[in-house]
């Protein structure tokens, strides 16, 4: 892309970007962190991701901010107007990814106090699996990567059919031994949180594909079926 | 779809030996602004006096391929020039008052066209062309003297009450806002979109926020030749021309 003829409006195109960069490493960071809370089940990570995504919250103020400013002031057009709009929202998104996180951490609290289950070694693979994606989509954003973000909108799926599977296994579960109900629907809950990280990263990959291409991206993903109850009780 | 108002097709025009229109072709629908824009000597104005046959008054020009009005050539021997200028009206980049007074700059037309049965319907048609141009309330007082007196932006806005005000069925402008105030630049937009219900309207301007405010068509001319035409939106949100790209994001081309 060649520059702008008024390099102070490449500067701040610049700072935008960077600062999502920001946004994007520190969420995967707190994904991490909170996963290891989960496996580990030590409660000064979790705090750690608590305390961090403070940090999250502010870079979201400071994006929304300089991209009001660019908006008033410099009147982008085509894809530099894509870049502003799309970090709008990535901010946002990022920002809810860190709060989803924030909560697994929270739960994993929970799960510190509790008995060892075989399950949450599947919660954290599912986890490590989202975190890939989340990874993936971010480096698909700074390289404008639209055969990554592609990729990871499909793969999406495959989170979709980590969480149904788990939750009828947790289910199951917690029918045959009813003293591990409690925990069990922590890691259900922290199941669900990372299906949602796996949509905001679909969100992302969407955003990547339009500052690029200028066009939506299609809407025929696969979707997994949504979870029921048929099968498990019946 | 609105209708097609103007053809033109595969217009060439030469200033002697400079080659300044290359190949241009394009429809100008009717109950539309179209805006014209690009770097500044790409052939936009040149274009637009195409389109009214202005360009025959430059004794170096020469003009080729076609184009019509309503169906007709506008080369055509039958077609005459003053009429057809009725026609397709045309408000100039650079103010040019008649030096006369404010009152019978607008009236010339009309007079001369005999649409005014007498002066009472003169003098209406008059005020309503200045009160649309959003010049009437600074001259009322002042009719009769000279438009030349008048402060840029004030004889930008006198033009186009001069051109309006025998209700061409075409309005050309080229760069009609660019001496004037911010207050007096939306009045002109808002002039424009009200005249858009009746009239084909084709704009050309620097300000790519003005074309995307008041356009439905945009046409990107770069070195003489169109190098993008189509919805405005889509030339402002996502061209398809990289040059396009660069010149309306404010880049090096
Ligand atoms: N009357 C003329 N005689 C000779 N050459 C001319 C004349 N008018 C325009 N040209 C040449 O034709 C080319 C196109 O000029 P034109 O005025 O159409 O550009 P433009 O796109 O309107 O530019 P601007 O945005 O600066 O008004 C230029 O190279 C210019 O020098
Ligand atoms: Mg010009």
């Amino acid at each position: 892309m060649s520059p702008h003829i008024v390099s102070a409006f490449d500067e701040d195109l610049r700072a935008i970007t960077a600062r999502i960069a920001e946004m994007g490493g520190l969420a995967e960071e707190l994904l991490t962190t909170a996963l290891e809370a989960v496996e580990t089940r030590d409660s000064d990570m979790a705090e750690q991701v608590i305390l961090r995504d403070k940090r999250l919250d502010r870079l979201e103020h400071e994006v929304d901010d300089l991209c009001v400013r660019v908006i008033a002031l410099r009147q982008p057009m085509a894809q530099d107007l894509r870049l502003v709009v799309a970090a709008l929202k990535m901010s946002t998104v990022l920002e809810r990814i860190g709060d989803l996180s924030k909560n697994i951490a929270k739960r994993s609290k929970a799960l510190a106090q509790a008995q060892r289950i075989n399950l949450s070694g599947s919660v954290v693979r599912m986890g490590q699996q989202t975190l890939r994606l989340l990874n993936e989509v971010l480096d698909a954003f700074s390289s404008r990567d639209v055969a990554l973000a592609v990729s990871v909108w499909r793969r999406d799926i495959e989170i979709d059919e980590f969480y149904n599977s788990l939750f009828r296994e947790l289910v199951t579960y917690m029918m045959e031994e009813p003293r591990i109900i409690g925990l069990g629907s922590q890691l259900l809950f922290i199941a669900k949180n990372l299906e949602r990280i796996g949509d905001h990263t679909t969100h992302i990959a969407e955003l990547v594909y339009w500052i690029v291409e200028g066009e939506p991206l299609g809407d025929d993903r696969p979707k997994g079926a949504p979870v029921s109850m048929d099968g498990i009780l019946g | 779809m609105s209708p097609v108002k103007m053809t033109a097709r595969g217009v060439n025009v030469y200033y002697g030996d400079n080659h300044a229109l290359r190949d241009v072709s394009v429809d100008i629908l009717d109950k539309t602004v179209t805006a014209f824009i690009g770097p500044s000597g790409c052939g936009k104005s040149t274009f637009l006096r195409c389109l009214n046959r202005m360009n025959d008054t430059i004794p170096t020009a020469r003009v080729e391929g076609s184009i019509t009005l309503d169906g007709q050539d506008i080369h055509d021997p039958a077609v005459d020039p003053v009429q057809l200028r009725a026609r397709v009206g045309m408000v100039f980049q650079k103010p040019n008052p008649f030096p006369k007074s404010i009152y019978d700059n607008v009236a010339y037309g009309p007079r001369i066209h005999g649409l005014a049965r007498d002066r009472a319907e003169l003098d209406a048609i008059v005020e309503r062309a200045l009160t649309r141009a959003a010049l009437w309330n600074e001259v009322k007082d002042r009719l009769s003297s000279p438009g030349t007196g008048l402060s840029g932006g004030q004889q930008q806005r006198l033009c186009i009450a001069r051109a309006i005000a025998t209700s061409p069925e075409v309005l050309l402008m080229d760069e009609p806002c660019s001496a004037l105030d911010p207050i007096a630049t939306a009045q002109i937009e808002e002039l424009i979109d009200e005249l858009r219900q009746t009239y084909s309207l084709v704009i050309v301007t620097h300000s790519m926020q003005q074309a995307a405010r008041v356009s439905q068509k945009t046409a990107f001319f770069h070195m003489g030749q169109l190098v993008e035409q189509g919805d405005t939106t889509k030339i402002f949100t996502n061209p398809s021309d990289r040059r396009t790209q660069d010149y309306i994001t404010g880049r090096f081309g």
